[in-house]
């Protein structure tokens, strides 16, 4: 095996001090175990970016599996002459589990895949919520599908003008809070839109964030084109022998989880009633009331009296468009569009929305515009319906100052004309 | 109109095209050829992928289609 060459890296040098772990460290160790001059060569480089200012990654090409239109990321150096053994670094998504959960024999295997056939570096996840495999060159692409694929059981997952891969929070499998069964429904979406996820279909990428509660532990809110968040219609269970006990100190406020320091005894109307968005409930010494009707489901009081207060049995979803990051227009978080909706397999119902709103984007949508600025660009009321669905009047918060929903003139009996003899007639100027 | 037909009609918008650029967005493919449903015209651009008549080029958050062969450094000084 040839020598390893170490680059100058003063800057880098510095980024291991302090008490937190570096990755500047870690990437040396594997470099050093593994006799990996990718590791090295890559270090050297962001040395360089940390001098130039500037990135010496050339982004983009034309590198694939066979059949795939997402999944692997071209990364090139434009400074291969200097190093040489990251000339090309391309990244690959591997679809993760739903929740992510692994075997351990699935992690080592997967480690031990890119040991030999990558660079070794990883990245558990990246924001999208894959496994991202950080930096191979064009010719073990295919090896690494097939291992993937044929001995691993794993696909890669989305990336460009695709459906980017489903991902959702832990769900039922961990958390009593789940109104819905995240993980079957992030399965399903990814297998029934396969095609969607591998082969480019859209303006731009498309996302489907999939969460059990409000509490929304996947961001859908902030970061899905398509948010799915679970929620519920009866009641908040409330046991009352469980609120007299957090009242009376006998259990802890959000499970114990601010116990780090003394904030006093436990106050349900500081910290619970009066912080309610709605004010929909109060404690009158012996009994909590809750008026459901006027409740958003924040889940704040949920939250704090995790034994004493439950979200209720029937339950299903809301479903929120147009989230995003802030590349154009700035960041926007997702808006309402179903207040409510029962999602049970094999959910035709969501699915013939998601259609529906997939055929008007390819139709109408820009070149790189995502949903919510198509939302933005062609108006709330009309994008409403044309995906078919209906105006609700949730959808307004001041009716008379912001009302977006206009009537047409085929709604209104008789029109917009009248006759103003007739009208006169009967009201005398 | 069949697949086949929108695999000719993209063929010939893509070489038509290729004399000013490298990369073509598949909504580009869609405005130059009203008459197919877009669904169908993503089924026919990836099937010409597969038939190795046309390659993805993808910058990771976006992906466009080229003829095999372009000079695409050019397509990118250009996009």
């Amino acid at each position: 095996m040839s020598e390893i060459k170490k680059h100058d890296t003063p800057m880098l040098e510095d980024l291991k001090k302090g008490p937190w772990p570096s990755f500047v460290d870690d990437i040396e160790q594997y470099g050093e175990k593994h006799k990996k001059q990718s590791c090295f060569d890559l270090l050297g480089q962001l040395e360089l970016s940390y001098k130039h200012k500037e990135t010496h990654w050339k982004h983009g090409g034309i590198v694939g599996v066979f059949g795939y239109g997402g999944g692997v990321i071209g990364r090139y150096s434009d400074q291969q002459e200097k190093f040489p053994a990251i000339w090309a670094f391309h990244t690959i998504r591997v679809n993760q589990p739903a929740s992510k959960f692994y075997h351990s024999s699935a992690l080592r295997k997967l480690c031990e895949l890119w040991d030999n056939r990558g660079s070794g570096m990883t990245n558990f996840h990246g924001s999208t919520g894959d496994m991202v495999l950080l930096g191979t060159t064009t010719e073990q692409l295919e090896p690494v599908f097939f291992d993937l694929t044929h001995q691993m059981k794993m696909d890669l997952g989305g990336s460009g003008s695709n459906l980017r891969t489903p991902s959702c929070c832990v769900g039922k499998a961990r958390c009593e809070w789940s109104c819905i069964d995240t993980q079957e429904l992030c399965y399903d979406l990814t297998m029934t839109y396969q095609d969607e996820l591998h082969r480019p279909a859209f303006p731009y990428k498309f996302k489907f964030k999939i969460s059990g509660c409000p509490n929304d532990c996947v961001a859908a809110i902030a970061r899905a084109d398509f948010s799915i968040i679970g929620t519920w219609i009866d009641d908040i269970r409330i046991d009352q022998e469980a609120v007299k006990a957090y009242v009376g100190g006998e259990l802890k406020p959000n499970a114990g989880a601010h116990s780090d320091r003394d904030w006093g005894p436990f106050d349900i109307q500081k910290e619970v009633i009066d912080l309610c968005p709605t004010q929909c409930m109060y404690w009158d010494g012996e009994k909590l009331h809750i008026n459901n009707k006027e409740c958003n489901r924040c889940m704040h009081c949920i939250n704090v009296m995790p034994e004493a207060l439950r979200p209720g049995t029937d339950t299903g979803a809301t479903i929120l468009m147009g989230a995003k990051a802030p590349i154009l227009e700035g960041a926007q978080l997702s808006t309402v569009m179903i207040p409510f909706i029962r999602l049970e397999p094999p959910y035709d119902n969501l699915k013939e929305i998601i259609e529906n709103v997939w055929m008007f984007w390819m139709e109408e949508g820009k070149n790189r515009e995502r949903l919510g600025e198509l939302m933005q660009r062609v108006g709330l009321a009309n994008f409403v319906e044309t995906v078919k669905l209906k105006h609700i009047p949730q959808m307004i918060r001041e009716p008379r100052s912001n009302p977006y929903v206009f009537w047409k003139e085929e709604e209104v009996p008789g029109g917009w004309k009248r006759d103003i003899k007739e009208f006169r007639k009967r009201h005398p100027a | 109109m069949d697949i086949e037909e929108v695999k000719q009609k993209i063929l010939e918008f893509m070489e038509k095209k290729a004399k000013s650029k490298s990369k073509i967005y598949l909504k580009d493919m869609q405005r130059a050829i009203p008459d197919a449903k877009p669904m169908l015209i993503k089924k026919a651009a990836n099937e010409l992928v597969r038939e190795g008549k046309l390659e993805y080029f993808s910058t990771g958050s976006t992906v466009m289609y080229s003829l095999p062969g372009q000079d695409l450094e050019k397509g990118m000084k250009e996009e």
